[in-house]
C-alpha cells in the first residue's frame, strides 16, 4: 500500500524539503518546519549491490527516489526489473523502512484523480499525462 | 611514498618510513611542525592521538604536531594545513604525511568503516561507497552518455601506468574485457572499475625557503553529507569549487595545466572530475579517454601513478601520493613514466565528493 504522506521538513528560507525531517536546512542555519510529501515519484537512479554491508541480503536493490513536492528519499525495492531512470513508482513502509514499487494501474489512477481533482486542472493533467506517456515510448529502452 | 599494497608493518612504521625519507630528500633533519593525516586509526589499529603518537614514534616528540581528518582527502587537508600554516608565518617547515592500514581487516568490515563517512540515515539502507558510486555512474550514463567502454579504459590505463610505477600496489596490465567481465559489485560497476583496499604512507615536506616545486593553489570545496539533499547526481560540486577556489590563488586557469592526478577510486569517477575540474569540456571525457589523450602520451597524461585503481588507496595517505607523483614528474625523477610537464593538478575527494580539494603545483623554472 502506497503512503499516502511523508513527513518531511521544509526550510523557511529556502523552502527546500527533506526527508525524513531534519531539525536545520543543509544550506540555512536555521530551524526547518515540518511538513509532508506523497509517497509517489520518479525513479532518480538505483543499483543493486552484490555485496552488500552485515545485515543486509544480497543482492540488494537501492535507488533513490525524486518525491513530488521535491525531496528525495532512499529506498530498498525487491527488484529492478522494469524499472528505469524516470519510471513512476510508489513508495511502501514496511518496519519503517521504505521500499520503491510499481504502481498498480489502480494505483495511477487512484493517484491521476486524486491529482487532477484537487488542483482542479484535470485537462491540463491529461495532456501532461498524455504527452509523457508518448515522451517514454520513444526513448524507451536508452538506459 | 612508501609501496603501496599489502604490507606487514604497522601504520607508524609505515608513516615513518614516508616521513623520514621525505625529510632525508628534503635536507631537513627537524622540521617546525608535523601534520599528520589518518582517516580512522582507531577503528583500523585501535590507536588514537596520532599527532602525538606519530610525533613520538619518530623522534620528534617536541615538534608540534597536529591531525587532520576529511575523510578520503584527509591527505590534502593535511597539506593545506601545512601550507597555511606556512603562509600565516607560523613555522618555516612543516612535515606533512599520512597513512592507512587496512589489509589486516576483512573485508566487510573495511566497508563499513570507510562506509562511516556516509551521511547516517543513508547508512541505514545499506548504502555503501560502491553504492552510492554505482547509483552515480547509472546516472551518468543516463544524463551525460557516459559508456561502459569509457570508463573501462580508465582502469585499464591506469593499470598500464602502475605497471611502470615500482610504488603501485597493482603492477599487472589489464585488458579492456578484462575490465568489462570483471564481477559485477554495484550494477553497473563492476570489481576492475573499483580501486583496491590498501595500505601505504606517503608523505611532502613543505617549507617558506625556494624549493624546486611551489604550491600555486589549492582550494577546497564542499557539498552536502546526505546524497538525497543534492540536485546534481553526475557532477561533484565540491570539485567545481574547489578548482575555482585553486585557480583563483594561481591566478591561472586550466589551460596551464599539463598533467593531473585524479581521485579514481571508481573509474567514472576521473571523467567526471576531468570535466569537473575544467579540464575537458563536458561531455568530452569518455571519448578524450577512448582516445588514448589521457595516457602516459597523451595530450593531458591523468594519473601517470596508476591513479587509485593501480596505485592502490590507503586512504589518508593518497591525496599526499598524488603530490608526491606531480613532483616527481615535475622534477624529472619519474622514471619509467616520465612525462614532460611544468604545471600540474591534483584532486582528492573525501566522502561521496563532500569535502574536495584541488592543488596547482608548478616547476620553478
Amino acid at each position: 500500500m502506497i503512503v499516502q504522506s511523508i513527513e518531511a521538513s521544509r526550510c523557511p528560507r529556502c523552502r527546500r524539503m527533506v526527508v525524513p525531517g531534519a531539525r536545520y536546512c543543509p544550506d540555512h542555519p536555521v530551524a526547518m518546519e515540518p511538513a509532508s510529501v506523497p509517497g509517489v515519484g520518479e525513479i532518480v537512479s538505483f543499483t543493486t549491490l552484490h555485496s552488500p554491508p552485515e545485515g543486509f541480503k544480497a543482492p540488494l536493490h537501492i535507488a533513490l527516489i525524486e518525491l513530488e513536492g521535491g525531496a528525495r528519499l532512499f529506498c530498498h525495492g525487491q527488484e529492478t526489473r522494469g524499472i528505469r531512470i524516470g519510471s513512476s513508482v510508489g513508495v511502501e513502509s514496511l518496519d519503517g523502512v521504505f521500499y520503491f514499487s510499481h504502481m498498480s494501474f489502480a494505483d495511477r489512477a487512484r493517484l491521476f484523480w486524486r491529482r487532477a481533482g484537487a488542483r482542479g486542472e484535470k485537462v491540463a493533467s491529461i495532456t501532461k499525462s498524455l504527452a509523457k506517456g508518448l515522451f517514454r515510448g520513444r526513448f524507451r529502452g536508452d538506459s | 611514498m612508501t609501496r603501496f599494497g599489502r604490507r606487514d608493518e604497522s601504520l607508524p612504521d609505515l608513516i615513518a618510513e614516508a616521513g623520514l625519507a621525505a625529510l632525508r630528500d628534503a635536507g631537513v633533519e627537524r622540521p617546525d611542525a608535523l601534520v599528520v593525516a589518518a582517516m580512522n586509526p582507531e577503528e583500523f589499529t585501535g590507536a588514537g592521538n596520532y599527532g602525538s603518537l606519530i610525533n613520538t614514534y619518530l623522534g620528534l616528540a617536541q615538534v608540534p604536531a597536529v591531525r587532520v581528518e576529511t575523510a578520503t582527502s584527509s591527505g590534502v587537508a593535511a597539506v593545506w594545513a601545512g601550507f597555511a600554516d606556512i603562509a600565516a608565518g607560523l613555522h618555516r617547515t612543516v612535515l606533512v604525511v599520512g597513512g592507512e592500514k587496512m589489509t589486516h581487516v576483512p573485508t566487510p568490515r573495511v566497508s563499513e568503516i570507510i562506509g562511516r563517512s556516509i551521511d547516517p540515515h543513508e547508512r541505514t539502507y545499506g548504502t555503501t561507497m560502491p553504492a552510492l558510486a554505482g547509483l552515480i555512474t547509472r546516472a551518468a550514463m543516463h544524463s551525460r552518455g557516459l559508456t561502459l567502454r569509457e570508463m573501462a579504459q580508465v582502469a585499464v590505463k591506469n593499470h598500464a601506468n602502475g605497471a611502470r610505477n615500482p610504488l603501485a600496489h597493482f603492477r599487472e596490465p589489464v585488458t579492456l574485457d578484462a575490465v568489462m567481465e570483471s564481477r559485477l559489485v554495484a550494477d553497473p560497476l563492476r570489481l576492475y572499475h573499483c580501486c583496491p583496499i590498501s595500505d601505504g604512507a606517503a608523505a611532502l615536506v613543505l617549507t617558506a625557503d625556494p624549493a624546486p616545486i611551489r604550491i600555486a593553489g589549492i582550494g577546497q570545496g564542499t557539498d552536502t553529507l546526505a546524497v538525497r539533499y543534492r540536485t546534481e547526481l553526475t557532477s561533484f560540486r565540491a570539485t567545481q569549487a574547489a578548482a575555482r577556489a585553486a585557480y583563483a590563488m594561481a591566478g591561472f586557469g586550466p589551460e596551464r595545466v599539463e598533467l593531473a592526478e585524479l581521485h579514481d577510486a571508481f573509474s567514472p569517477f576521473e571523467l567526471i572530475s576531468l570535466e569537473d575540474a575544467g579540464l575537458m569540456p563536458p561531455g568530452k571525457a569518455g571519448r578524450a579517454t577512448l582516445d588514448g589523450e589521457t595516457a602516459l602520451d597523451g595530450r593531458l597524461p591523468v594519473n601517470t601513478s596508476g591513479g587509485l585503481k593501480a596505485r592502490g588507496h590507503p586512504l589518508a595517505a593518497t591525496g599526499i601520493a598524488q603530490i608526491v607523483e606531480l613532483c616527481l614528474q615535475l622534477r624529472g625523477l619519474a622514471e619509467g613514466r616520465q612525462v614532460s610537464a611544468r604545471v600540474a593538478l591534483a584532486h582528492s575527494i573525501g566522502g561521496l565528493a563532500t569535502n574536495n580539494w584541488v592543488t596547482l603545483v608548478e616547476a620553478r623554472a
